[in-house]
């Protein structure tokens, strides 16, 4: 069987051998897993949240999906050009203090609901198996640098349905100043 | 597509997605259908779903389990932010997935919940096919 080798000292690139690279850059590519905690974002990213940012007239709106969280569950923070969001969504593999006490949601992580009662808690979480793990747990913060100062203490935040809306009305000094014009 | 060809043996204890290369939710354009993300935990009497669905509403959900295969729909409307955009690091669309579960399960008590974005779907064994413990007693 023949055997193709670049020859020594030659000075251009062989092309099988720049076909092998280029199958196994693409290979590579294909191979490499995702990020766990990439809910809702672009693959290949670690942001989190994702946003989605405005701006009209008199204010800038930021829209950030967030589902499985309480309103209670998100902090925002706002002082002059920057807003962060921090938050987390609790991990439904680990037994949680408020999934000992409340055992009855799927989101606290209690997913055996009618099949293995009277077990703990402990014996519970290890008796489930997960074939798929794509919603991502744990804390994370972010922090947005608004295009112009906004006044912090009229921001208001909704989080309907897991989607949360933040309206930030402009600092008035940035607000646009209409001019009239007299007829001369 | 369903191919009933591809169902492997160990189908019905290990849930696996019907279409895994549709869109991931990432880049914004309006109209386009998006994957959403899933945990899916088998907890020996049912098979539990839980998926990120931000922005739906429970009447909009269209969850069908038909020969072996559940698949959820969720009709998104549109929605935009005032004035000017400028930033959009996510689309906004339609949700749509579906798994192959294989046989086993039974259809008339799966139940589904949504709650804060999340969409929850209970899919219970019939009860012949539930895992069942022996207890070994000393002779």
């Amino acid at each position: 069987m023949p055997m193709y080798r670049p020859l020594p000292g030659a000075g251009f690139a062989y092309p099988l051998d720049e076909l092998r690279d280029e199958l196994d850059r693409l290979w590579t590519s294909l191979t490499a897993a995702p990020p766990l905690h990439g809910w809702g974002v672009r693959p290949g990213s670690d942001v989190f949240p994702a946003v989605n940012v405005s701006e009209s007239d008199d204010c800038i709106t930021i829209e950030a999906e967030l589902p499985g969280l309480d309103a209670n569950d998100v902090d925002i923070a706002v002082s002059g050009e920057e807003l962060v969001l921090k938050g987390a969504r609790p991990d439904p593999h680990q037994p949680t203090e408020s999934a000992t006490a409340k055992p009855a949601t799927a989101e606290t992580g209690t997913p055996d609901r009618q099949g293995t009662s009277g077990q703990g808690n402990g014996e519970r979480h290890k008796a489930v198996t997960w074939h798929r793990r794509e919603r991502g747990t744990g804390s994370f913060e972010r922090r947005i640098t608004l295009p112009v100062a906004v006044d912090a203490s009229r921001v208001e935040a909704t989080l309907v349905d897991g989607v949360l809306t933040v309206t930030c009305p402009k600092a008035a000094e940035r607000q646009p100043h209409k001019v009239k014009v007299r007829a001369g | 597509m369903v191919n009933p060809t591809q169902t492997a043996p160990q189908a019905a204890n290990q849930p696996r997605p019907e279409q895994p290369a549709q869109q991931p939710k990432a880049a914004a354009a309006p109209g386009l259908t998006y994957q959403p993300n899933v945990d899916v935990c088998d907890c020996g009497a049912e098979v539990m779903l839980v998926t990120d669905m931000p922005g739906a509403s429970a009447e909009s959900m269209d969850v069908c389990f038909e020969d072996g295969v559940l698949s959820v729909h969720a009709k998104v409307p549109q929605r935009s932010l005032p004035g000017r955009q400028l930033v959009q690091e996510y689309g906004i669309g339609d949700y749509r997935r579906s798994f192959r579960l294989g046989e086993g399960f039974d259809a008339s008590q799966i139940a589904a919940e949504y709650r804060k974005g999340v969409l929850t779907i209970h899919v219970p064994r019939l009860a012949a096919v539930r895992p069942r413990k022996i207890e070994v007693r000393p002779a």
